[in-house]
């Protein structure tokens, strides 16, 4: 991995020129960004700005166009995102969450945590069918750690119920729980607060900012909840029609005129 | 019956080791005239096809994969443990293994290609290659014996210890016990999980770092492995394999299994199998009249899995959940009264 140039000290993720488009359309056109470590940055933007286009891009569930994504892996190694398939992204520290939840409906929460942690099983498949005693411990020791998560999102007490039923606030958390498993470098999450009522989304600041001081990890943020973003990021940027608008902290944002405008629009489209 | 019940929830083995205990007594119960002769066949059949039902359910239900070509895999390995007992005159052991492998390549080879493929166009690729296999079956005569069919004996183990009837039949009951308690471990260890996030989300399966083509394969290699040991026993137990068998019909009944007995349950795969392959010999012939109708199995399976669908998709399992759910119950109320 020499070949990629290493990411200036303190930087996680650094985006350059990254472009994708779809048929005619550029979903995201030329974009720009880089997060440093431990910051909660937020992406913003109006409805079909490439948010979560740009998303899929990073976690590389799209190949893009154009554009390098260099991101700081776990090993301290800078690499090249699109060099990798998209169930390698994980592995790097990199682990997202989705706008619709995607739990498996039929397992118990615990055992959805425990999907998270799938690339730290050691065991083989011989292994796991006759359950020797390092797949024994190993399943424990994950358990266990799975336990201390649901812990810490206060949801431990449910952790044996199927996820099929439970309330929307609670899947959130599993899915939260779920990128936690792998001690990521840098969580990704897609609208975390769509679906939840206001004091659910206040609880979501707290658990996000405690997120990243207790797991020492970058989050990137999409979302729609304005509220929330300016209350939780360090670092925002808005994009609109896939191309870079603005970046800067809450304030910043909050009185730029190009992001005003992108928003409300003109004023003499209001008229 | 509640301390049993506790520890069969405590260890979860419990439950196949006493089905496995209960088949096992069937032989004496014919040798001391309780049952029929013709159950040993039976019951074990019934079997033989839940070992293959338990790969499909791995297939379908765990992994939300499709197969129609359960059969044609289950004869191509019935058909090369039959040729290389008899012709080759192999001993049994080197047979189950060399008769698991090359099915299991030719599956791998199979969903290397198709396994890009998803939902009813995987049924119709597995369905095709199925059929390659019956017409095969029924060509190559030099290996098959063609349509006149291929007369097997019971296995032989270490060269000298030959199996009868009771022993074969008791060599299935512990290829099932063991099976089933491999398959339980299985799909309560990560690699299960990894086949469930495959089903039930696709996308967060990727995100959390489940190589989608790499557990397809394995699903679609470790159920072609079931399906061909019980080819395997089928051809050594019933001593006889004739082409005609390995056809689309198996291969739905199998599908029915899991549907009546229970998508995504053990002890439900071989209840599904007993209501599937004894139920129509049992029960189905000895009723007047409608017992005369050939393929009056077919229609009550069809009716069957139409209500079961309706009223119980997990399968019948859950009938006896809910039974024994409202003996608890009644249970608790006659004991609120009393006390």
């Amino acid at each position: 991995m020499s070949h990629v140039q290493p990411l200036e000290k303190g930087i996680i993720l650094s985006i350059e020129n990254l472009s994708i488009s779809f048929g005619g359309i550029k979903a995201v056109d030329n974009l720009s960004f880089q997060i440093k470590e431990k910051e909660i940055f937020g992406l913003i933007g109006p409805n079909g700005a490439g948010k979560t286009t740009a998303f899929n891009c990073i976690t590389q569930f799209y190949k893009p166009n154009h554009g390098s994504i260099r991101f700081l892996s776990k090993k301290d190694v800078t690499v090249e995102l699109n060099e990798h398939a998209v169930h390698e992204i994980i592995g790097l520290g990199l682990v997202r969450t989705f706008q619709n939840v995607e739990l498996i409906r039929e397992l118990s929460i615990l055992d959805n945590v425990l999907v998270g942690a799938h690339i730290d099983y050691k065991t083989g498949l011989f292994g796991a069918m006759v359950k020797t005693r390092k797949a024994k411990k190993e399943e424990e020791s994950l358990r266990l750690e799975a336990m201390k998560i649901l812990q810490f999102l206060g949801i431990a007490d449910k952790a044996m119920w199927p996820v099929g039923g439970q309330p929307y606030g609670i899947l959130k958390k599993v899915e939260l729980a779920r990128t936690l498993m792998c001690a990521p470098r840098l969580i990704i999450l897609d609208e975390p607060a769509a679906g939840l009522n206001d004091v659910e989304t206040l609880g979501l600041a707290d658990v996000i900012r405690t997120i990243r001081n207790e797991y020492n990890c970058a989050v990137l943020l999409v979302e729609h909840d304005m509220r929330l973003v300016m209350d939780v990021c360090d670092t925002i940027c808005a994009i609109n029609f896939g191309k870079f608008l603005a970046k800067g902290s809450p304030k910043e944002i909050k009185l730029n005129k190009d992001v005003q405008v992108a928003y409300l629009g003109t004023q003499e489209d209001q008229v | 019956m509640k301390k049993l019940l506790a520890q069969i929830k405590a260890y979860p083995y419990t439950k196949y080791i006493l089905l496995g205990l209960v088949l096992a007594t069937i032989p004496s119960l014919v040798y001391f005239d309780v049952l029929k002769s013709s159950y040993v066949t039976l019951v074990g059949v019934v079997m033989i096809y839940t070992i293959v039902s338990l790969g499909l359910n791995l297939l379908l239900g765990w992994s939300g994969l499709i197969s129609l070509g359960t059969a044609g895999f289950m004869g191509l390995a019935a058909y090369i443990s039959a040729y290389m007992t008899m012709n080759l005159k192999m001993p049994f052991e080197v047979t189950l293994i060399v008769s698991i492998l090359i099915p299991v390549a030719i599956s791998v080879l199979v969903g290397l290609i198709s396994l890009r493929i998803e939902g009813l166009y995987l049924a119709i690729a597995t369905l095709a290659v199925s059929e390659i296999f019956r017409k095969t079956f029924a060509e190559f005569e030099f290996i098959t014996n063609g349509f006149s069919g291929k007369s097997v004996r019971y296995p032989t183990f270490f060269g000298f210890f030959k199996l009868d009837t009771t022993m074969t039949y008791l060599l299935l009951v512990v290829f099932m016990v063991v099976i089933m308690i491999l398959i339980h471990n299985l799909i309560n260890s990560h690699v299960g999980r990894a086949l469930n996030a495959m089903r039930g989300s696709e996308a967060a399966a990727q995100a959390m770092g489940i190589n989608l083509l790499k557990y397809r394969l394995l699903a679609f290699a470790l159920a072609t492995a079931l399906t061909s040991t019980a080819g395997i026993l089928y051809a050594h137990f019933i001593k006889y394999v004739e082409p005609s068998k390995w056809n689309l019909g198996l291969s739905l009944n199998i599908l029915a299994v899991i549907i009546i007995g229970g998508v995504r349950s053990i002890i439900g795969t071989f209840v599904g199998s007993l209501v599937v392959f004894a139920v129509p010999d049992l029960v189905l012939k000895q009723i007047p009249y409608f017992g005369k109708i050939p393929n009056f199995a077919y229609i009550i399976n069809g009716i069957l899995i139409i209500v079961v669908i309706l009223y119980y998709p997990a399968g019948l399992i859950r009938v006896f959940n809910d039974g024994k759910d409202a003996v608890v119950k009644l249970f608790k109320k006659s004991r609120g009264k009393t006390v």
